[in-house]
């Protein structure tokens, strides 16, 4: 019997030794390039990244089957890191040989400045999501829309708004909470001084542990502090949840939330969907309705996930990198060929595809020499009848990195 | 006075999960003597199974609740059985880092099912709040916080007046002396994981009520965990109590603590009262002092 | 390890390392293998036996402290964050080198490792191991809130440079990586021959008995705290100069519970067992995780994500296989080897 077991095991672990030889022999078959994720697909960001790179899996998958780049294929890699420096670091490392590896997606603060220090050196080009630290540090590490804090002044710009036309005087007093970690805390960095600026009172911001079970503590001192508006962060479940909170405390009526970019999406909707009712979202992907209306975005789900249901904004977001993936390896495949191609030559096109249109995704491209944000714009979305329906159009956010002094 | 008070009830009523948790963490150890991290595993897979009942399939709140429990108490039957079993006679040690390796093979199976997604239990218990004093309590945590006294008197009764109960005591004081006295200690040790895993589900699917169920949900056994040993990895009362204490300090920390350093008090309160408490009382506050024998 | 018919004639013999002119050919080309690997190892490979070299280091911390003198410690992963962020701190704000950098850390995490092993004076088992836990949740949230250690931005040390020669790559790193391990090998090696090594085996077997027999309890409890603490706070501040940047989200209570893992895996109260532990942890992590994406390149109806969970699983799956076969660990399998050796050709 244990000597079975044993056999057995032993069995497996060839079987996956040689698979993973075998991934590392077959890819100089064929001309392809390398999109690598650095990913969380069972760990705290999953909610956010899975259907993300699904997105991008497909948009790679269906640009392949229209037979590649030029005749170059894209060979798309996602590695389950678990938001795990270590595991992210030495998954990389096991891939910065590969020839054509052109493009990494670091998932998290903390990959992405660990594995940026090699990024940066490799001259190659890092996708993280949204610190302004890399657009105030010029380098090889590119966000994938406006900096949290531009879009976090965007949203100050309409609290303003809000405020005056609902024919209020004097300025809003404005509550920030959110996750206790670097991402919680990259939103007022530039956000808080903008905001100061319009004259609107910024509350002291609130820090919670990922996890916790209750909010009701930050939010009533939030609404006993005299709170007109509440910025709710986290990745989603999170946002819901203290929402779902404030409902229960009865703060929604009086107060008006805002969430950010990873705020809820249609399956949190579905079932709290008297918790949200009125809250404003913030994206500078499309979400919700708009989602469902853009067409590149549901034939490819359609195409290969089935019924629309379960769209989820976050999936055009992953559909608009690979977009851009493609745009910027057209532009590099044209300067210096494939035979050539380095990470480098992506790095120099990925500064070089300002204005890029990604069928109306997301704003157009404004990644440039001296910028490193995907896009500018933003649109401010309203929870209405457990909808998600869009309130503006696009918007160019202010620059709020400016602001702060990094 | 009232803010105090309404973030302390607050607190017992979040305390009265963490006083669940502990409670199933505690029975497990109490006769198996293994410290088990699975427990977050079975929370949140009491609370799936709840929901794909309840929620995915429509069924009626009571009768959702039988599937609900039985699949649960079958998960722990099995941990016990397949995993843990092979172990007794090993070191201790050994048998925590399996309930940790336990904890993974389920987290995995936990995602592969979830696929990043999380899951929303629908409103099975009458929303709103309960105003007493100025004080507002929302009645469906007021109910789960009745539910967890309810069940710790339960069990409280199953150890003091029946049969199984008097073998699972005798179990706990030792395991060769129990078996000597004619206890079928390994039915004993299936029981006691039924049992802990049952507990475990109820206190899944009131967690399920005030969050959504997603990655973190298991993690809240890490927190059971804390409770068990501030109590006394051996006393039931002192998991109830120490869970609801800790639910009030949590709440209360975070209440007056965060404006003045700056944030994320609650999650290192609970570590800072476990230090002291294991300092004046090295095993837990109603734990039981052995006296060691050279 | 050695064959039929060598046998210890004096007390030195009894007690030495190393025992035969054999050892001596085997830890010499080991030696030399190990310090010419870079030459034909590929990129990935010294990077990986670079990372393993630091999880051998705080291992091997925790061995003295868990496998020698029985007190169970999940705080390793916050003494290596205090180790990194100490020797950041030194070298960036204080201007220190690197090379005073890396004892000094050692030091601070083992001072720092003498408060959090304080507690052990009276708290024993796993109400002990719990308390550690509470250390790690305390440090980390510490390092979080506080300015010097940069908060949430992090901190960007330098890489190691000697005289104008900078070990700014992974090649140049494993050898000052490989060195600290191989000091730090021999020292944990030597430690369990010597009067200090005995009075911990003899808190472990018994703290009563060892404090009847004159065994200075407080003392020598809080010295294997600072001993392992000093291995976390050395292998934090390699793990600081060779990523070149630090921040608490790092050092996770999974690695705590990991490094852990590896010590039952490998087998307490075992050097060798440290090796064997972490290379299985390790390389078990790494299939798992290469693994995946080809699984779900193999069978496309699955899903990238899937096939992620379906590893996490596979993961935890051979952990408990394992455990169930092999609950002593791995050196527990290499003594019966060993004795076995020893009397070949015979039965006994």
């Amino acid at each position: 019997m244990r000597k079975k077991c044993l056999i057995f095991l032993s069995i497996v672990l060839t079987i996956c030794l040689s698979m993973v030889g075998f991934s590392s022999s077959s890819f100089a078959k064929e001309k392809s390039v390398v999109y690598l994720s650095l990913a969380d697909y069972t760990g705290p960001i999953a909610g956010l990244n899975v259907p993300a790179d699904k997105g991008t899996e497909d948009y790679i998958k269906d640009i392949n089957a229209k037979g590649g780049v030029d005749g170059v294929k894209i060979k798309f890699i996602g590695i389950d890191t678990r938001y795990d420096v270590a595991r992210a670091v030495s998954a990389y490392k096991r891939y910065r040989r590969t020839p054509k590896l052109l493009v990494v997606n670091s998932i998290g603060t903390g990959i992405a400045r660990a594995v940026g220090r090699l990024l940066a050196r490799d001259k190659r080009v890092q996708l993280t999501p949204g610190d302004g630290e890399f657009q105030a540090h010029l380098g090889s590490t590119f966000i994938w829309g406006p900096a949290y804090q531009d879009a976090f002044a965007a949203s100050m710009d309409w609290v303003m708004d809000d405020w005056k036309s609902k024919g209020k005087s004097g300025a809003p007093v404005v509550g920030y909470l959110n996750w206790d970690n670097a991402y919680g805390r990259e939103h007022l960095r530039g956000g808080k001084q903008y905001a100061e600026k319009l004259g609107i009172k910024m509350l002291p911001p609130e820090f919670f542990p990922p996890g916790t079970l209750k909010h009701d503590v930050y939010l009533t001192r939030l609404a006993k502090a005299g709170a007109n508006y509440i910025h709710a962060g986290g990745i989603d479940p999170t946002p819901t949840n203290v929402i779902r909170d404030a409902y229960a405390l009865g703060l929604t009526k009086k107060i008006q939330f805002t969430t950010g970019y990873w705020g809820p999406t249609a399956l949190g909707l579905s079932v709290h969907a008297k918790a949200l009712e009125g809250i404003v979202n913030y994206s500078f992907f499309l979400r919700g309705e708009d989602t469902k209306m853009n067409k590149t975005v549901t034939d490819l789900w359609k195409k290969y996930r089935g019924s629309l249901d379960k769209l989820n904004g976050v999936y055009g977001m992953g559909i608009a990198w690979g977009m851009t993936y493609v745009g910027a390896l057209k532009i590099a495949l044209n300067s210096v060929g494939y035979e050539k191609l380095k990470g480098v030559d992506m790095y120099k096109a990925y500064q070089g595809i300002t204005g890029f249109e990604r069928a109306g995704i997301q704003g157009p491209c404004a990644y440039a020499s001296d910028s490193r944000r995907g896009s500018r714009e933003i649109k401010i979305y309203r929870v209405k009848g457990g909808k998600i329906v869009p309130i503006t159009g696009w918007q160019k956010t202010p620059d709020a990195v400016s602001l702060h002094k990094f | 006075m009232i803010g105090f008070l309404q973030q302390a009830i607050t607190g017992l009523m979040i305390g009265s999960l963490y006083a669940l948790v502990g409670v199933a963490v505690v029975l497990v150890y109490k006769s198996t003597h293994v410290v088990s991290l699975a427990h977050g595993q079975l929370v949140a897979f009491g609370a799936l199974f709840f929901w794909l009942f309840f929620g995915g399939l429509g069924i009626p709140f009571w009768i959702s609740l039988i599937p609900a429990f039985v699949l649960t108490a079958l998960m722990g039957l099995l941990i016990e059985r397949l995993a843990l079993r092979p172990l007794i006679g090993q070191p201790l040690f050994a048998a925590f880092f399996m309930t940790f390796a336990i904890f993974i093979v389920l987290e995995g199976i936990f995602v592969l099912y979830l696929k990043g997604e999380s899951r929303a239990l629908p409103a099975f218990l009458p929303t709103g709040n309960i105003e007493i004093y100025g004080i507002s309590m929302p009645i469906n945590q007021l109910i789960s916080f009745f539910v967890a006294i309810l069940l710790f008197i339960a069990l409280s009764l199953i150890f003091r007046y029946t049969k199984v109960g008097l073998g699972m005591r005798a179990t706990a004081e030792d395991h060769r002396l129990a078996q000597s006295a004619g206890v079928n200690v390994r039915n004993i040790f299936s029981y006691i994981w039924i049992l802990s895993a049952i507990v475990a589900a109820i206190a899944g699917i009131a967690t399920a009520n005030v969050m959504d169920i997603y990655y973190m949900l298991p993690y809240i056994g890490i927190n059971g965990l804390i409770v068990a040993i501030c109590g006394g990895l051996d006393s039931l009362p002192g998991a109830l109590i120490v869970g609801l204490f800790l639910g009030v300090v949590e709440n209360v920390g975070a209440g007056y603590l965060d404006p003045i350093v700056g944030g994320g008090v609650k999650d290192v309160a609970a570590y800072v009262v476990l230090l002291l408490v294991l300092l004046i009382r090295p095993y837990g506050l109603f734990g039981l002092v052995r006296i060691e024998r050279i | 390890m050695r064959p039929c018919g060598v046998f210890d004639k004096s007390y030195t013999l009894d007690i030495a390392i190393i025992r035969t002119w054999q050892h001596w050919v085997i830890l010499i080309s080991a030696l030399i293998l190990l310090y010419i690997f870079p030459l034909f190892g590929s990129y990935y490979l010294i990077s990986l036996m670079n990372s393993l070299a630091i999880s051998v280091i705080v291992v091997l911390g925790l061995q003295i402290v868990t496998g020698y003198c029985g007190q169970i410690s999940f705080g390793q992963a916050a003494f290596m964050a205090i180790g990194a962020f100490t020797s950041s701190i030194l070298t960036i704000k204080l201007g220190f080198s690197f090379w005073i950098a890396l004892p000094l850390s050692g030091i601070v995490a083992g001072a720092i490792g003498i408060i959090g092993g304080a507690p052990s004076l009276r708290i024993k088992g796993m109400y002990l191991a719990m308390a550690t836990i509470a250390i790690h949740f305390v440090v980390i949230w510490l390092i979080l809130h506080l300015e010097i250690t940069g908060s949430f931005k992090g901190l960007f040390p330098p890489p190691p440079s000697l005289g104008g020669f900078e070990f700014d790559t992974d090649e140049r790193m494993y050898y000052i990586i490989m060195t600290v391990m191989f000091i730090m090998t021999y020292a944990a090696r030597n430690l369990s021959r010597t009067t200090v090594g005995r009075a911990f085996v003899a808190i472990r077997d018994n703290d009563l008995a060892g404090e009847v027999m004159g065994v200075n309890l407080y003392y020598y409890k809080l010295l294997a705290f600072f001993i392992a603490c000093f291995y976390a706070g050395v292998a934090g501040s390699l793990w600081a100069h060779w990523i070149t940047v630090v921040d608490c989200e790092q050092f996770t209570l999974i690695h705590a519970l990991e490094y852990v893992g590896m010590l039952i895996i490998g087998g307490m109260g075992s050097i060798p067992g440290v090796f064997f532990g972490v290379l299985f942890i390790r390389i078990l992590n790494e299939v798992v995780m290469f693994t995946s994406p080809v699984l779900a390149k193999a069978l496309p109806w699955l899903g990238t994500s899937p096939a992620a969970a379906l590893g996490l699983t596979a993961f935890g799956l051979a952990v408990v296989i394992f455990l169930i076969f092999e609950p002593r660990g791995l050196a527990h399998r290499w003594e019966i080897f060993k004795a076995s050796y020893r009397l070949y050709p015979f039965a006994y």
